[in-house]
């Protein structure tokens, strides 16, 4: 027959411990199963405890008088024959820990934090794609465009995009700097910018950053150019061309392009390429922004020509029918600061060309002439060049010579 | 004597109750017997010998109650029990093996270790397992009514809850909504005067739980729940009345509890003047008394009948001890229908 | 087809429902004689009959109650609580006694709980609760809250047809807001399936309830600037679409969790723990949640206004997260 466990049972829910009052038997006494075998007392009752198993009491574990937690072995009842268990030591009657007892276990570190200066702010789907890419997220550092610089799936995905893409010069979209965030402690309201405020915003800084502004400013005397504008205009009107002072300008500009073909020019990584074609984009302001139709082959023009195509080049900006070729393959841009007012201006060049000519407002000046003052009509021209390519020395060559065209003008 | 005591001998109807036939008289003494020595094991054995582990409410003294109103019920008739109506899932058909599986929390126990001890219940016996908030049972006792008066079926319900469980908003709720829905429900109160250690003046104000059935509009009879056979003929007639569509009644049966409220409870704050008294009233014995009286039964039929009732446990308890616990991962079956 | 409102898609599905099986009843305050508080059962005395819909007396607890049992014995109850925050008054039965019975003892208790839920009708504190997540802590209970006409009626068929406990959420600001064409025959929503309401890349809206309009609405703002807002519609909370989230999450990368319902405890607190788990490496921002504050609904308007999640936070918060 089996040894039967005789344990100090759970007298009520909350009850977790009990203590042995007294023992109705002794070691080696008979013992019937329900006979009572011992009693207990609990915070709640008082009871005597019936024997699980008949047979005869081998031992006693737990003394009158002690206290021990429920399931706790009290004694062992065999069959008579055997003596006490080898197994029996005082380390039997050890408790189960109760939970409150347990130290909490501490808690799992996570992977080392980074360092602030390593510290790039991103996100999961980030490094997980750059994971996944082999990229090591250290070549993004402050390049991100998310908020204080947190490289976003956006720049990541760029990235992958354009890594596959050969190296040089222009072909080549590398990320933007980021500014430093803008702070301000007053009310602010803020406003999304559109596709093409975006548009613009890249294209001036990439021109910034691309080429070497320098800027030289030219007064010319359009007096000639306009009393040949008052007797052609009557004409041109018969055969439907409205005739501005403009075409004279490009008229100019394409007539000095030829004289001078590196202001026509790109800088291709080490390379100068010199473009065949004379395509002259003239600025539009439109509402919110700007855009540059193109005069294509504008050397083939004579100033009817020059004059016709302007107006409808203008003429489909401003009435948002422009196609995609008509705004590509500039070689040169004129834009219009003068059409407000203002003076002259500083413009931004229209990449990946060298030059470009803003024209001021022509304004009735005196001037002195042969020693005598004398009342002109006079507009400042101004040409921001590329000083990659083009010297200071060239570029005003280039423009004393539109000076000299406009100033001699005679068809 | 200073508390409460209750001589029903002057309650009542006044009528002499109909008595059940030798044969049934014998049946309800026989289960009354199972139910004391079941429990007695339950409660004093297997309990305190670890075998059981949790809460352990036993009925004794209060037999009569459950055996009395559900002995004669159809087997299409309904019971919610509470849980100290053993005699209700012996007589509905559970067997011992399955009721002290149930405590011992093994697989084969009626809720498969899902719920502890009086928590059973069987669609298949029409028996309601009951949850600890009592008192929600009485709801849906009505709604079970109600099912069977909305298909026209003479079925009825048996709910029985003790005088604690009438202070719950669900009992009132639920005796209004029978009433006035009119649900075939026959509303058995084991007023064994206390709750737990509450006694029943701190428990209510009206004397009996019946005065209460006027004020919800059913008849309500007070009667002795220490004799089962009045308990057999108040439980009849309400189920008559109930199968006779004329809505729910309250029958307050009057005991004591002989124990604690748990087996962990030596109810050291009930007069031992007490239980004294109802000791000497107690049901088994007395129906004992009668049956020998009329020449129904000898000791040593008793004995005999006793005899059988602990072999029939002794051998429900060996095989249970042997059944297996429940795989712990079964924990997360059956919450919802599965196919 | 028909347009049919909100209010109307119920009472469809549940005049249907009855005309379909003999077994289903409606029981609650007020359903019969005067059609529900709501309208919401309006004709069903007269087409069904004083059993079949059942006028109670205000006895929420045992109105549940008495729908346990008689579902016990095969009857399929629709129990109306005539506002969702009365529905503590029965929480007992519904999560002690109806969500355990089958876990216990093998017995399913098919009942729905019929629940008008949510604010914007100047209801205050004990008119205008969503008291969904009480049940959603419940294992056993089934919880839907439907946004549509469609999905109102679908899905009151699917909880009828249940074997298993469901808490119906009827928001009552949609209820004649509400309208669309239904088609005419039988359809059900399956419960624990969402629904996509609008597609897009850059952020995922996910909610329930009318909250679907606020996010819908904020949606078309958030387009002209260039933001596109995918709109999941969760429909079920428990069981809810764990797939459906997850997809969402994984296409859009940025999520913000919309409800009506307070923050602490909310569902949202759910969804983030899941997404968290499940899709960390999927996203490129953190989650956001759009709640009511955790305060009482109030009653005046403009408190009203403020407590509830308005189109003007979904457009900030998007747009934050937007550049994040």
């Amino acid at each position: 027959m089996a040894e039967t466990k005789v344990i100090m049972p759970q007298m009520g829910e909350s009850i977790f411990e009990g203590t042995l009052t007294k023992w109705l038997k002794k070691p080696g006494d008979k013992i019937e199963r329900d006979e009572a075998l011992f009693e207990i007392s609990t915070d709640k009752v008082d009871s005597e405890i019936p024997s699980p198993a008949s047979g005869v009491l081998q031992e006693i574990l737990v003394k009158e008088g002690q206290t021990v937690q429920i399931n706790t072995v009290v004694a062992i009842i065999g069959d008579g024959s055997g003596k006490a268990s080898a197994a029996s030591p005082a380390a039997k009657t050890e408790t189960k820990p109760t939970p409150a007892a347990t130290v909490a276990a501490p808690a799992r570190t996570d992977a080392a934090p980074v360092s602030d200066e390593e510290r790039m702010p991103t996100s999961p789907l980030v490094r997980r794609l750059a994971k996944e890419h082999n990229i090591d997220l250290a070549v993004l550092a402050g390049k991100g465009t998310g908020i204080n610089g947190r490289i976003t799936k956006d720049d990541i995905l760029s990235y992958i995009e354009n890594s596959g893409r050969s190296g040089s010069g222009t072909a080549k979209k590398s990320p933007l700097p980021t500014p430093a965030p803008m702070t301000f402690s007053g009310e602010t309201e803020r406003a999304p910018m559109t596709a093409m405020r975006k548009s613009i915003a890249e294209h001036m800084m990439a021109s910034r950053r691309t080429s070497a502004h320098v800027t030289t400013f030219f007064e010319i005397d359009c007096s000639r150019i306009m009393q040949a504008r008052e007797k052609l205009k009557a004409e041109f009107e018969t055969s439907g061309v409205h005739l501005t002072i403009t075409p004279f300008f490009v008229q100019a500009v394409v007539r000095a392009l030829r004289k001078f073909p590196i202001v026509n020019a790109s800088i291709d990584g080490d390379s100068i390429v010199y473009k065949r074609g004379i395509n002259i984009g003239i600025a539009v302001s439109l509402d919110g922004g700007l855009i540059v139709p193109v005069v294509k082959n504008a050397a083939e023009k004579n100033l009817q020509g020059l004059a016709h195509a302007i107006n409808d080049l203008g003429e489909r900006a401003r009435t948002k029918k422009l196609t995609p070729d008509d705004v590509k393959d500039g070689t040169f841009t004129i834009t219009n600061p003068g059409v407000y007012g203002a003076l002259t201006g500083t413009p931004i060049i229209n990449q990946p060309q060298v030059a470009i000519m803003g024209m001021g407002g022509i304004k009735k000046r005196a001037v002195v002439i042969d020693d005598a003052i004398a009342i002109r009509p006079i507009i400042v021209l101004s040409l921001s060049f590329d000083h990659r390519l083009i010297d200071g020395a060239l570029a005003d060559q280039f423009m004393a010579d539109i000076q000299k065209q406009l100033e001699t003008w005679q068809g | 004597m200073n508390a409460k005591t209750v001589d029903p001998h002057t309650l009542g109807t006044g009528q002499r109750p109909a008595l059940p036939p030798k044969e049934t008289q014998l049946k309800i003494l026989y289960f009354m017997k199972v139910v004391r020595e079941l429990e007695n094991r339950i409660e004093r054995k297997l309990y305190r010998q670890g075998k059981i582990v949790g809460g352990v409410y036993v009925g004794r003294g209060q037999e009569a109650i459950a055996v009395g109103s559900c002995i004669d019920l159809r087997a299409d008739d309904v019971v919610c029990p509470s849980h100290r109506d053993m005699g209700a899932f012996l007589i509905r058909g559970m067997s011992l093996r399955t009721i002290i599986a149930q405590y011992m929390g093994k697989k084969t126990g009626a809720t498969k270790g899902k719920d502890s001890n009086m928590h059973m219940g069987s669609l298949e016996h029409n028996l309601v397992a009951f949850i600890s908030m009592l008192g929600d049972s009485i709801p849906v006792a009505a709604g079970i009514g109600l099912s069977f008066k909305m298909r026209g079926q003479d079925r009825v319900v048996v709910c029985s809850f003790g005088d604690g469980a009438t202070s719950r908003g669900d009992w009132h709720e639920g005796l209004n909504m029978a009433s006035v829905m009119k649900c075939p429900v026959v509303f058995v109160c084991n007023n064994n005067q206390y709750a737990y250690s509450t006694p029943l003046e701190r428990q209510m104000a009206v004397e009996n739980v019946a005065d209460r059935a006027p004020a919800y509009g059913m008849p309500g009879e007070i009667v002795d729940g220490n004799d089962v056979l009045a308990v057999w003929d108040a439980s009849q007639r309400a189920i008559t009345y109930a199968r006779g569509g004329h809505g729910p009644s309250l029958i307050e049966c009057k005991t004591f509890r002989m124990t604690g409220h748990s087996a962990h409870d030596d109810a050291g704050y009930v007069p031992q003047e007490l239980f004294d008294y109802w000791e000497t009233r107690d049901p088994i014995r007395r129906l004992e008394r009668t049956l020998i009286q009329q020449n129904a039964l000898t000791d040593a039929g008793i004995a005999e009948m006793q005899k059988g009732i602990h072999q029939e446990i002794d051998e429900a308890i060996a095989i249970a001890e042997k059944d297996p616990y429940p795989d712990p991962e079964d924990c997360l079956r059956d919450v919802y229908f599965e196919e | 087809m028909a347009l049919t409102t909100y209010v109307d898609a119920i009472r469809q599905g549940i005049s249907e429902e009855m005309e379909r099986d003999d077994n289903v009843f409606v029981l609650g305050e007020d359903v019969g004689i005067y059609g529900g508080a709501f309208k919401v059962t309006h004709g069903l005395l007269e087409k069904f009959g004083e059993t079949r819909v059942i006028d109670t007396p205000i006895s929420e607890s045992a109105i549940i109650g008495a729908a346990i049992g008689a579902a016990m014995m095969g009857l399929r109850p629709i129990a109306e609580m005539q506002f969702a925050d009365f529905i503590s008054c029965a929480f007992d039965q519904i999560t002690n006694f109806a969500a355990k019975c089958r876990y216990r003892w093998g017995a399913g208790i098919p009942i729905v709980v019929r629940a008008p839920s949510g604010g914007g009708i100047h209801g205050g504190p004990f008119h205008s609760q969503n008291p969904e997540m009480h049940f959603v802590h419940t294992p056993g209970l089934k919880v839907v809250c439907p946004s549509t006409a469609y999905d109102a009626k679908g899905l009151l068929k699917a909880a009828i047809r249940d074997a298993d406990p469901v808490i119906y959420f009827e928001h009552k600001y949609l209820y004649r807001r509400i309208k669309e064409e239904l088609p005419t025959g039988d359809f059900v929503v399956p419960i624990g399936k969402a629904a996509l309401r609008r597609k897009g890349s850059d952020i995922s809206v996910i909610t329930y309830g009318a909250m679907v309009y606020v996010a819908l609405d904020a949606a078309k703002e958030l387009e002209k600037e260039g933001i596109d807002i995918e709109v999941l519609d969760l429909r079920s909370l428990l069981p809810f679409d764990r797939e459906a989230v997850l997809e969402t999450v994984k296409r859009t990368n940025k999520v913000i969790l919309l409800h009506e319902d307070t923050r602490i405890g909310g569902f949202a607190g759910e969804l983030a723990a899941v997404i968290s788990e499940e899709a960390f490496d999927y996203l490129d921002g953190p989650i956001r949640r759009i709640t009511a504050p955790d305060t009482p609904v109030p009653f005046s308007p403009p408190m009203e206004e403020y407590f509830l999640p308005q189109v003007s936070d979904v457009l900030r918060v998007a747009r934050e997260l937007h550049a994040y």
